[in-house]
């Protein structure tokens, strides 16, 4: 646990050191809609290849945010507060330096989660892990986090090459606030060195990837008389009991994991067109152990991801990008037989058989249109189009249980520049998208068919995701100079979006208020 | 010349990071998991060994098959002399009970034999278990409150304890010298001590007994019981717990220490501390759960005579597995089943009221009623199946009767 603060706060110092110059050091002004140009516009940006970044040719920009984000309504997962609140506070900036380019961004979020359910020791459990604890008692949660992002590259070498890094750290802490509560530390570090091959009008880039995880939850009671009992959760409903508190309480998770990957790309640009074609494998183990002292196996999970996508653009006077892909998650959950060798020297918890118990296959297959009016710094106008197929396959593979969802979503948006004089700018959007289930079913067939996991949990949820449901969204942007040399701004966000499942009454409100500035 | 030895050293340095790093990365986490197979189901024969004496052979044998950890559960038959296969088991570790039981001659005989904590991780592995017979036990407990309960302003409160030892048999017993022992380890831990002696595994390791005098006989007819109370005191009393489920007034016999002012010599008869080389201000025993037997000892309690185990200075007291008349395992919770502290041979099963402070107790499951009213309780040695959880302790349920010499009741 103190080795996690150590790392967690020697990390965000040194990132914020790194990060502040660059953010503050360029002088040319930008505005939200430029940077969401320019982002759109640069293709090597948005891969795990930083070597790229100097192709794209971005401006320098700083963006710095404070924004406060609001969700209300019953339209959710069991795990997901009735209301939550998110106070976030960020920077981001790229920089040209020395002919390279390097853009970081930081940002810190304190959140607010009310009234969840069946979620006692995770911080975020959407993360890819079966192996958690849960209980039905309903709590808040409070959570801290921090991420620190970074890309650069260097200037063509020897005429021939690019060599780049990018790199995400990320920190998490917090804790639920109703016995079973827990405190609970996680971060995880991803690091992507590249290099990017450039003939003229093609380029071949590579990366390699390299991510180390851990988290520490530790389950605890306020009122040490009243012991609380627990699912330990394995997948599609099925569990072990716990308890927490006594003599004989569950203790601390441990999760620790690393992730080995890569990824090829290869673009081709010519006369204002522009293809990138890029592909990502990445595998992931990780391990789980309760009791760190006399170690216990819980799980370990083997997550291997398969990815595709390719963007194109013709950018003149103005911009079309079109964007597909592909993404294919396979995950394997694995348990332990374990005998506690009992024996005076050893004493140790001795694996005497292992394997997989659960499959978890995440396909995705997505595209996009987008059409900017105006390709030069700003756009007027953009409008665009997107759609997605998805399918979840879990299996529980002894005793045999399943879920299956598979979802089509469509998806519409429209935002207009309104420029209201030469420095300020309205920047007002609506979108709109349905989702519509195609396939959905949950089998259980584990030992305990009326246990609240299953009923008051797996099946709640299994008919969230195969609501069908609309969401329609709308945004304002006002931006406004507040420099006499127009080389800083300020600007003030609203945004809200909407969900109403297509049957039932529940719906789901997501708010943000935001204010900035740009450099 | 001099850019192109920078870019060999640039590119050897980032080649020496990636192989470090692939180095570093735990390879035999990566190998583990790599490796790693889809489960299969497995099976198993199950083969008994009958040692009977002069028991009848029993018509079937029921096999169950227990995973605690997954509640997953595998029931069939077998015929006694045969074998039996027991399919669609899922790799894990397990409790084999083999049960059954045969009416002759005016006696119920109980057979039972069990595996406890095997594992079973391939398939067509042979289960060889050997049953045994016993007529039904005399004396048995009955009820037990062992998790103590709350006071009005949410306090804990653990005086109120008792344990009941019914006599479930058609003749009259002498419970003079009879013994109650809670055992190493207090509560269910997968710690267990280790024994030293090639014969360890014929005793069970008190940490405490009480036992009742031996000044004379006291006399319990079938269908009577007897009250241990921690303090026979009626425990609904202002200056106690107004709240506690029971009065223990009419307790036969109680652990009197006369250590504190709230603890006052009540009527019931003080039993004998046998063995305890630590006393505390009463006698809580863990209101976690702790293992309990009853026995009559075959050679008089000598508490010179303790026993450590391995690696510890601990004082415990050896006690002769032939010599137990009745065993409960208690557990702080279901899921503690699988951290067994007694032999099977005594408790094949465990049982819970799975909270403390809950004025919740375990008491035997009616199996019979007879015609004048006298119960007949399950006493299969198998606490898992023998005992239910009561949401309101009571003493003498279902009808049980003091002994007459209990003139205070």
């Amino acid at each position: 646990m103190r080795k996690l603060k150590i790392i967690y706060r020697s990390g965000a110092l040194l990132a914020a050191i790194i990060f502040m110059q660059p953010l503050f050091a360029q002088t040319i002004q930008t505005n939200p809609a430029t940077i969401e140009l320019q982002k759109a516009k640069s293709l090597w940006f948005n891969t795990n290849n930083g070597a790229g970044l100097v192709l794209d040719q971005m401006k320098d920009f700083t963006i710095v945010n404070l924004g406060y984000t609001t969700k209300t309504g019953d339209f959710k997962l069991r795990q997901q507060g009735t209301r939550e609140g998110d106070i976030n506070v960020g920077a981001e900036g790229g920089l040209t330096l020395g002919g390279g380019y390097v853009w970081g961004k930081i940002s810190y979020d304190n959140i607010l989660q009310k009234n969840t359910q069946y979620n006692t020791t995770m911080l975020d459990t959407d993360r890819g892990m079966p192996y958690y604890v849960a209980d039905p008692v309903i709590s808040d949660w409070v959570k801290q986090s921090y991420q620190l992002s970074m890309k650069a590259a260097t200037p063509k070498l020897w005429n021939l090459l690019y060599l780049g890094i990018e790199a995400d750290y990320q920190t998490k802490t917090g804790a639920k606030q109703m016995d079973p509560r827990s405190k609970t530390d996680y971060y995880n570090i991803d690091v992507r060195p590249s290099i990017l091959f450039n003939f003229k009008e093609h380029s071949i880039g590579f990366n390699f990837e390299y991510q180390n995880n851990n988290q520490e939850s530790a389950p605890t009671l306020s009122n040490s008389q009243q012991e609380q009992i627990v699912y330990l959760l394995k997948g599609l409903g099925n569990y072990s009991s716990g308890v927490v508190g006594g003599l004989q309480g569950i203790s601390t998770y441990v999760y620790s994991g690393n992730k080995l990957g890569g990824g090829l790309q290869y673009s081709y640009a010519i006369d204002g067109y522009k293809a990138l074609l890029s592909g990502n494998y990445s595998y992931r183990v990780e391990d789980v152990i309760t009791a760190p002292s006399k170690p216990k196996m819980v799980g370990t999970i083997k997550d291997a991801f398969y990815g595709g996508n390719l963007q194109l653009v013709k950018a003149g006077k103005d911009m079309h990008k079109l964007e597909i892909g592909y993404k294919e998650n396979r995950l394997s959950g694995i348990e332990y037989v374990q005998i506690l060798d009992n024996t005076f020297e050893v004493q140790q918890w001795i694996t005497v058989h292992s394997s997989v118990r659960s499959k978890f296959t995440y396909k995705e297959a997505y595209g996009k249109y987008d059409f900017f009016r105006g390709a030069d710094s700003e756009y007027s106008w953009r409008a665009g189009v997107d759609g997605s197929y998805n399918s979840s396959t879990d299996t529980y593979l002894l005793p045999h249980s399943s879920m299956h969802v598979k979802n089509f979503c469509a998806g519409l948006n429209f935002k207009y520049n309104i420029p209201v004089d030469k420095s300020t700018r309205i920047l007002a959007g609506v979108n709109g998208k349905f989702n519509k289930n195609i396939e959905a079913s949950y089998n259980y067939n584990g030992a305990d068919p009326m246990s609240l996991v299953v009923t008051d949990f797996m099946t709640p949820d299994f008919l969230y995701r195969a609501q069908d449901y609309y969401k329609a969204g709308a945004e304002a942007t006002l931006f406004f100079n507040i420099s006499k040399a127009n080389t800083s701004g300020m600007f003030v966000k609203f945004a809200c979006d909407y969900y109403k499942p297509k049957e039932g009454d529940g719906n789901r409100v997501v708010a943000n208020f935001g204010l900035g500035f740009t450099f | 010349m001099k850019k192109v030895r920078n870019m060999k050293r640039i590119i050897q340095n980032i080649i020496a990071v990636v192989v470090a790093s692939i180095a570093f990365i735990s390879c035999q986490q990566f190998k583990d998991a790599v490796n790693t197979s889809d489960v299969r189901e497995l099976n198993a024969v199950v083969k008994v060994t009958l040692n009977v004496g002069n028991a009848p052979i029993p018509d079937v044998l029921n096999v169950k098959l227990i995973n605690y950890a997954e509640k997953y559960e595998i029931t069939k038959t077998m015929d006694p002399n045969g074998t039996v296969t027991i399919d669609k088991i899922i790799p894990g570790i397990y409790t084999i009970t083999i049960t059954s039981e045969k009416n002759k001659d005016g006696f119920t005989y109980n057979y039972s034999g069990n595996l406890v904590n095997k594992e079973i991780i391939s398939t067509g592995g042979e289960l060889n278990v050997t049953v045994g017979a016993s007529k039904s036990g005399a004396l048995v407990m009955k009820e037990i409150f062992y998790c103590g309960s709350k006071t009005p302003t949410g306090g804990s409160y653990f005086r109120d304890q008792f344990y009941e030892i019914y006599n479930n048999s058609e003749t009259q017993q002498n419970v003079k010298g009879l013994a109650i022992a809670i055992l190493n380890p207090n509560t269910a831990t997968a710690n267990l001590p280790v024994w030293p002696g090639e014969d360890a595994a014929n005793y069970v390791y008190a940490t405490t007994i009480w036992q009742v005098p031996s000044d004379k006989d006291y006399i319990i007819q079938p269908g009577e019981s007897i009250i241990i109370a921690q303090m026979a005191d009626n425990h609904q009393k202002s200056n106690l717990n107004p709240t506690s489920p029971v009065n223990l007034l009419s307790a036969e016999f109680e652990t009197y220490i006369n250590t504190t002012s709230i603890i006052s010599d009540n009527p019931a008869i003080n039993m004998f501390m046998a063995f305890w080389p630590s006393p505390t201000p009463q006698w809580l025993t863990t209101v976690f759960g702790g293992a309990f037997v009853i026995y009559f000892p075959s050679t008089p309690i000598n508490p010179v005579d303790y026993i450590s185990p391995i690696g510890s200075t601990s004082k415990n007291y050896k006690i002769k597995i032939d010599d137990v008349v009745d065993a409960v395992e208690l557990v702080g919770n279901p899921n503690q089943v699988q951290l067994k502290r007694v032999p099977a041979v005594l408790d094949a099963g465990a049982t819970t009221v799975g909270a403390t402070y809950v004025s919740k107790s375990v008491a035997r499951k009616v199996k019979e009623t007879k015609q004048d009213g006298r119960v007949i309780y399950y006493d299969t040695n198998n606490s898992s199946e023998d005992f239910a959880v009561m949401d309101v302790p009571m003493i003498r349920r279902n009808g049980a009767k003091a002994p007459v010499w209990n003139t205070w009741k």
